[in-house]
């Protein structure tokens, strides 16, 4: 059930679900296209996350005039669903990543909690392509989904005190990248040479949500020679 | 401790950059007003005392705000005045009685290489400010242009001292006074219906006390301890300033200015955002109050 709250006095939120769901993610972020390419006076920005929107504007708009725009931007959504005209045919974007335990340090660890071999759980995690949901927590983490139920796991008891800058993680049905050294609670299993995150570029993040992702597993070797 | 800050990072929360900026932006508009800047104008923020400042050239400067207690060369001076200092002149900040963070603004503005569209250091992640750094003894920081002279500051007669204050008067307006108990201007959040009766009430009924371990991410608060009626996990979504969350433990914490932009914490209330520049002048160890001014849906 669609439900609209302030979280501010200049920001309201869209709530299209209250569950992790592609679907719901789908629609914040068409949402978020639409209001960005006609926007609405007093906009500011959008934030998307997992099942929602949330719509930052200054005082030159009233909120209630801002409810009210949202909702038509949801009608208008609503129309476009039901005609099909809505477009979700995107590239995939491959990010190459290095699983050897010298990067993915807890690869190990989670081998043998989830009694898979590592090549198993390197197949499995680079199978498929994930949705990237959101950007959070810190500048340029990526949460992606839906991890294969096989590779599901809790996070750490004990967060890691220093998570290296690129490394690849997995917890519960979720993967994400580090985009900077920081503590994480978050299992280790590869690397990725790419930049997540860099305040000199535009756009500063690699990744945006919306996107899709899959990983290709690469060398040790073919890591080093990226730097 | 101090920093560069401005009103704030807009339009890159996306991709998970905070708002960040000046804790109390009444003050840091007011101080940038005094000096005929803009509001967006980088000033710096200078939290509690110890703050000195050395002027290499003659300086217009004005400070708003609380937390400390203004001297030039030794002389006391006021807060919301125009000041003018002569080259080799020493602004520092003593332990005040009230408030927590003053602001200091320079007639022409710092001159500070934006990032990401704002000058506001955000010291978790090296962006903007001075090196992404909070600043340090021996810093050199220069102004985006030398004004000596403006209308306001033909008053202004230089003293023995080397300072010499504008009889210009702000306007009245209401300057944020933190009394014994701050009483904040509080709506319910969008999980207040989670919350149990009991929490819902010790909210709007309590004193709560800004704890030691506060800074510009958020404030944790010392008080009851706040429960939802049934425990349950909550679907990410954003967040920012003026949200009070409440951790696992039950402990609320009021989102600060550096608040990250998406959060998982049930949210039982948001302070008013007129309220939060007030806030920011709480330092740890105040007792606040939040009154309740409307319900759910009041925006």
């Amino acid at each position: 059930m669609l439900r609209l709250y302030a979280i501010h006095d200049h920001a309201i939120t869209i709530e299209f679900s209250q569950e992790i769901s592609e679907d719901a993610n789908m629609d914040a972020i068409e949402m978020q296209h639409a209001i960005e390419s006609s926007p609405f006076k007093g906009f500011i920005e959008c934030v998307p996350a997992y099942a929602s929107l949330t719509v930052y504007f200054n005082e030159k708009i009233s909120a209630l005039d801002v409810r009210a725009q949202l909702m038509e931007f949801y009608a208008s959504q609503s129309e476009n669903v039901k005609s099909g005209t809505t477009k979700n045919n995107k590239q995939t974007i491959i990010i190459p990543v290095c699983y050897d335990p010298a990067l993915g340090v807890d690869l190990p660890w989670v081998s043998n909690h989830l009694n898979l071999s590592e090549e198993k759980i390197i197949a499995l995690h680079s199978s498929i392509a994930y949705r990237v949901y959101m950007i959070g927590f810190i500048p340029g983490f990526p949460y992606m989904g839906t991890l294969p139920q096989q590779l599901e796991l809790p996070r750490k008891q004990t967060p890691s005190m220093k998570i290296p800058m690129g490394s690849v993680a997995i917890a519960g049905k979720q993967t994400g990248i580090y985009p900077a050294e920081v503590p994480g609670g978050w299992h280790v299993i590869g690397r990725t040479p790419l930049k997540m995150f860099d305040k000199t570029k535009e756009p500063c993040c690699f990744l945006k949500a919306g996107d899709l992702v899959q990983f290709k597993s690469i060398s040790l070797e073919a890591f080093n020679q990226y730097s | 401790m101090s920093s560069v800050q401005d009103l704030g990072r807009w339009g890159v929360q996306q991709f998970g950059v905070p708002i960040g900026g000046a804790m109390d932006v009444v003050s840091a508009s007011i101080a940038n007003r005094i000096c005929n800047n803009e509001d967006g104008d980088a000033l710096l923020e200078c939290t509690l005392h110890g703050t000195e400042i050395l002027f290499n050239k003659t300086t217009l400067f004005a400070i708003a705000g609380g937390g400390a207690y203004a001297t030039v060369n030794g002389q006391p001076i006021s807060f919301y005045k125009l000041i003018k200092v002569v080259a080799g002149s020493t602004l520092k900040l003593h332990p005040g009685p009230f408030g927590c963070r003053s602001y200091v603004a320079f007639a022409g503005g710092l001159k500070i290489e934006t990032e990401l569209g704002s000058a506001s250091t955000y010291t978790q992640s090296s962006i903007g400010g001075y090196h992404g750094k909070n600043l340090e003894a021996g810093i050199v920081l220069e102004l985006k242009h030398q004004i000596h002279h403006l209308e306001k500051s033909k008053d202004i007669v230089v003293n023995e001292h080397g300072f010499g204050i504008s009889n210009w008067k702000s306007k009245s307006f209401n300057l944020p006074h933190v009394q014994e108990t701050a009483t904040i201007n509080c709506l319910a959040g969008p999980e207040w219906d989670a919350f149990d009766e009991k929490s819902q009430h010790q909210l709007f009924n309590n004193t709560f006390t800004v704890s030691a371990q506060s800074n510009r991410m958020g404030f944790r608060l010392e008080g009851p301890l706040l429960s939802l009626k049934e425990k349950s996990e909550m679907v990410s979504t954003a967040v920012t300033r003026g949200i009070i969350q409440v951790t696992n433990q039950g402990n609320p914490i009021v989102l600060m200015a550096d608040a990250q932009t998406i959060g998982g914490y049930p949210r039982i209330g948001r302070v008013c955002s007129n309220d939060i520049s007030l806030l920011a002048q709480c330092r740890p160890g105040q007792k606040i109050m939040f009154k309740e001014v409307g319900g759910l849906y009041t925006n």
